[in-house]
């Protein structure tokens, strides 16, 4: 070849990448899942069909609890996201016509709930979790859409966002999305029962499960080979919930399905995000509902008909040394409340020897409740939990790891095998408290 | 049934106290109550939410910090300096009173309490936060808002809350050092 077709094709390359990388950009090959059915409006007869039922499939969507700013108007948006790349904000989804959705016609709603891409051709950030969307039915996309126009419009500015360049230009999504949505919506399993597949789109299309459960990649996609096998979320882990990690947790799928309606259990009760996911959301969902999604993932065509949690793991044991100081701080600190044998008083603090965050392979979760405590929690029905001190001051990284190995050895089975150094790691400064 | 005991020895309003045997698990409100005969700390919900049961106790430095005796075992005091309700006024060798804390005749002065019961945790409560502020004092415009933190979990079954923070203002207000700005 000589010095000239190199440099030639050496050009050519670079302009066939250039029209490949600017037809991503542009969004020539963004595939969307919305079918043209959609650009026919709603009839007013339609609308008013389908809200209460958009009530139902926005409250799985858990719609609510992003676009609605803590103690803020109804769905006017405003709730922060810190992302690694900036802040995001929530937007209004009421149906005011300047703010909201109010002007958006059913198509867009469509577009931008499924494909990700908003009225004007805006594009969404993942955030919004429109890849698990993406398989809600057309049905019930227009059950939420007129259960939204519903709503009081509240007229409440968006929030602009900050984030760092380029994650800043909306239109590099194009990208994210050709790498990370599914060509098609959700299509049922024939080889599965009806059940099982009810689970499947209540856990991935409707509660998008899988946006804090299945680990993401290094473009913030969902791992699709690690599906709900559980993620760092918010500094705690949104723990391994594949019939595995449920199992090693304690639960079956009796138990999973209370769980999910009551937030309180053997194991523990729910804190973080997932207090907030049963708060707004899965305490209202259908018993049929909750005991789908616990057969869907335990994998199991139906419901067993008797609940068998379990065996409890066997204890492990520990240094004597190591154990006789975790004992005493157990019975100084924590006994009060959680009991001398981890078994915690109903209403006010969890049992401890069947706690999940024991069993968990990861001391994360424990040792930060430890550290920074948890509020105190109102669950559905008359049931709370009073809040737990933070203990990041009382404990040094020592003790911390000491009583972690011993609680988890004793009640979790799990190898001693927590340094201070781990402990140092998962503090956060800034926590104090009697 | 024999509890297993420990030695324990720690400082109770300035006095040593110990080593005694006391059971492994025991709370230190009932060891206060059983074994030292202060009864001041006072058992409400005996399950960490009411704060009657408030004691303080000195670290290093000379802050202090304050604890709940129903939720925190007696043996967690070992070697360290704790002060009761017992221990916050003056009194002279025969035990007469000299002089009230002055965050106890605040509250007096302020009719701060009805039944007295909740007052105890209130004391070490309002104590613990003046000698916060004494090390790090704040502009006058946070005052409201951090006693009303400081004293927030205290609970008063007689609704003696705004009395309580009024004295605590007070006192804050009338203490020189307290405030900056
Ligand atoms: S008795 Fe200790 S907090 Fe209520
Ligand atoms: S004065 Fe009676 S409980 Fe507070």
């Amino acid at each position: 070849m000589t010095k000239r077709t190199i440099l030639l094709t050496a050009a050519a390359l670079v302009v066939i990448g250039a029209v490949a990388v600017a037809s991503v950009f542009f969004g020539a090959l963004e595939t969307s899942v919305v079918s043209k059915d959609v650009d026919t409006p709603l009839s007013a007869q339609e609308m008013q069909r389908l809200a209460e039922r958009g009530a139902y499939v926005a409250v799985a969507a858990d719609c609510y609890a992003c676009h609605t700013a803590k103690d803020g108007p109804a769905w006017a948006g405003g709730l922060a996201f810190e992302t690694p790349f900036g802040t995001l904000y929530a937007t209004n989804i009421s149906p005011d016509k300047e703010h909201g959705i109010g002007a958006w016609t059913r198509a867009e709603f469509h577009r931008s709930v499924r494909d990700g891409v908003a009225k004007g051709g805006r594009h969404l950030y993942p955030a919004m979790p429109y890849a698990s969307y993406r398989e809600m039915t057309e049905e019930d996309v227009d059950a939420v859409y007129a259960f939204l126009m519903t709503r009081e419009p509240m007229p409440v500015p968006n929030r602009e966002n900050q984030l760092s360049f380029p994650f800043n230009i909306r239109q590099s999504l194009t990208f994210w999305n050709l790498v990370n949505l599914r060509r098609s919506g959700f299509e049922p399993d024939p080889a599965r029962s009806e059940v099982w597949n009810r689970g499947r789109y209540v856990v991935d299309a409707l509660a998008h499960c899988g946006e804090c459960h299945t680990p993401r990649n290094l473009l913030q996609g969902m791992k699709p080979g690690a599906y709900l096998e559980g993620a760092v979320i918010e500094g705690v882990e949104a723990p391994d919930i594949t019939k595995e990690g449920l199992t090693r947790m304690g639960f079956d799928p009796a138990t999973l399905a209370a769980f999910m309606k009551s937030g309180v259990s053997a194991q523990g009760s729910m804190t973080h995000q997932m207090f907030e996911v049963v708060h707004f959301s899965t305490q209202y969902l259908t018993d049929d509902d909750l005991k789908a999604m616990a057969a869907y993932l335990f994998d199991l065509d139906a419901m067993p008909a008797t609940s068998t949690p379990p065996p409890a793991p066997a204890p492990v044991d520990v240094a004597p040394p190591v154990a006789s100081a975790a004992r005493s701080t157990y019975l100084n600190l924590c006994a009060g409340c959680h009991g001398a044998e981890g078994q915690g008083i109903p209403h006010v603090a969890v049992p401890l020897s069947t706690n999940a965050s024991l069993r968990l392979e990861s001391p994360r979760n424990f040792v930060r409740a430890v550290l920074n405590g948890i509020p105190a929690q109102r669950f559905p029905g008359l049931e709370r939990m009073e809040a737990m001190p933070p203990f990041a001051d009382l404990l040094d990284d020592r003790e911390l790891a000491d009583l972690t190995n011993w609680m988890r050895a004793r009640w979790g089975g799990r190898q001693p095998a927590v340094t201070p150094e781990d402990i140092a790691k998962l503090r956060e400064r800034g926590h104090g408290g009697s | 049934m024999t509890l297993p005991t420990k030695p324990l020895a720690l400082t109770v309003n300035g006095q040593p106290v110990g080593p005694l045997d006391v059971p492994e698990g025991l709370m230190m409100q009932d060891f206060l109550h059983e074994y030292l005969n202060l009864t001041g700390a006072r058992m409400g919900c005996g399950q960490g939410i009411c704060h009657a049961c408030t004691i303080m106790v000195e670290e290093a430095d000379g802050a202090v910090r304050e604890m709940r005796t129903c939720i925190t075992g007696a043996h967690w005091f070992a070697g360290k300096k704790v002060v009761t309700i017992e221990g916050h006024a003056q009194h002279d060798a025969q035990g007469g009173l000299v002089a009230l804390s002055p965050v106890q005749q605040a509250f007096i002065e302020h009719f701060a309490f009805q039944c007295g019961y909740c007052t105890p945790g209130f004391v070490t409560g309002a104590t613990v936060l003046i000698d916060q502020l004494k090390r790090a004092p704040i502009p006058r415009a946070e005052l409201e808002k951090t006693v009303t933190e400081a004293l927030d979990k205290h609970i008063c079954r007689c609704t003696g809350y705004v009395r309580y923070h009024t004295a605590v203002r007070d006192l804050i207000l009338n203490t020189p050092g307290l405030l900056r700005g």
